[in-house]
């Protein structure tokens, strides 16, 4: 037997070698991997304080992800794509840092502030606008997958009149917890001359009124509840490093779940009996905190 | 595989409530979570005590059965606060 095959059978298959049971799940390695989970933890808690991100709460959501998907799934649906517009942009971070200051997690302000509002005053003027909010999730595709599984949103990234698109993914602190929120605003600019027209010739007062009027306002206040994200323009490294916390849990947690089945079924296969922890407990319980790993990654959408 | 699902049933039957017990929490477990989905400290502290429910559900499944040893109680607080440190990186990694 060559020397990697020999390495495997000592770690995952027991036999009088190990002391009839699979040497990765003996103590001393049980031990290593505890201490190997320590390390993680204040590994990433250093990275976390260096990358200067003040919430303790990782996530790994970028405008970049979200701008990249939502054009894949129009384009799926034999949509035309969105073009990034900075206005709107700017309107979707105005807004999420406004729900932060204000404490509400709703499309329209405590002090009755519509998304439109923001929209307007970044100077956008549209013929159609909609916003998506979602918070508590971990990942882009999180994000979309519940906006296109809940029909109202769905609806927005699908509509075919709007042309332009903006993000905002900022971290803070919203009814008390640490959270992300993500702001998409959707939008159509006024192009028609006549239209244009009445714009220069400043009617602020009608304009607004005139342009909600016109466009399915009811429509484009679909906000997703989900999961939230943090959102503080989350730098690349704070990212980067809630990517691979969640991958390192993940791939721990499936090494742990290998080990114990390999060990499980040649131990019933040998008929060997001997003093250990329970298998079938242990993967019951890898398998509860299996399905809660992937709960944390979901998030709520309005 | 065989011999896997038979040892599986019979340690079903044999434990049926512990297990059953087990299966509970667990769905507790993960009810709560749901609940107060992104209440970072609430989520750890939920995780934390079915932690701490496995080590003490597996000390009282080996009392029963009779088989209890340092080495087995030993090996329940490893796995079990391995996976809490693994957890605590994605709720609370700050």
């Amino acid at each position: 037997m060559n020397p990697i095959k020999t390495f495997l059978h000592h770690l995952f298959v027991p036999h009088q070698g190990n002391n009839y049971r699979a040497k990765a799940l003996h103590i001393d390695f049980l031990t290593y991997y505890l201490l190997f989970a320590l390390f993680l933890t204040f590994g990433f808690k250093i990275l976390y304080a260096k990358s200067g991100d003040i919430l303790g709460f990782a996530t790994d959501i970028t405008v970049d992800k979200l701008y990249q998907l939502t054009n894949s799934v129009r384009q799926q649906n034999q949509l035309p794509t969105l073009t990034f517009n900075e206005q709107l942009a700017s309107a979707a971070q105005r807004k999420a840092s406004d729900m932060f200051a204000k404490n509400y997690w709703s499309h329209y302000g405590p002090d009755g502030a519509t998304p439109w509002d923001f929209i307007l005053s970044s100077g956008y003027r549209y013929e159609f606008a909609g916003e998506n909010l979602a918070k508590n999730f971990l990942f882009s595709q999180g994000v979309v997958d519940a906006w296109m599984n809940s029909s109202s949103h769905k609806d927005n990234i699908l509509k075919r009149d709007y042309t332009e698109v903006g993000f905002a993914v900022l971290n803070g602190v919203l009814n008390g917890e640490e959270t992300t929120l993500v702001v998409e605003m959707f939008g159509k600019p006024l192009s028609t001359p006549i239209a244009q027209e009445r714009l220069t010739l400043e009617q602020p007062e009608t304009l607004p009124n005139t342009v909600e009027a016109e466009s399915p306002v009811t429509e484009n206040k679909p906000v997703i509840q989900q999961p939230a994200i943090l959102a503080q323009k989350t730098s690349p490294q704070s990212k980067n490093v809630g990517q691979i916390s969640f991958n390192s849990s993940l791939i721990f947690l499936t090494f742990l779940f290998l080990a114990i089945i390999l060990d499980f079924y040649f131990a019933t296969k040998l008929h060997i009996i001997r003093i250990t922890g329970k298998n079938l407990a242990h993967l019951i319980f890898i398998g509860f905190i299996f399905v809660g790993l992937l709960l944390l990654t979901k998030g709520s959408v309005l | 595989m065989k011999h896997l699902v038979i040892h599986i049933q019979k340690e079903l039957k044999k434990n049926l409530f512990d297990y059953l017990l087990l299966i509970t929490a667990g769905t507790l477990f993960l009810i709560s979570l749901n609940i107060f989905k992104g209440e970072r400290l609430l989520e750890f502290i939920i995780l934390f005590i079915f932690i701490s429910f496995y080590i003490v559900w597996g000390i009282y499944h080996h009392i029963i059965e009779d088989s209890l040893h340092l080495k087995t109680v030993v090996e329940y607080i490893l796995i079990a606060f391995t996976l809490l440190f693994l957890l605590k990186i994605i709720i609370l990694p700050g």
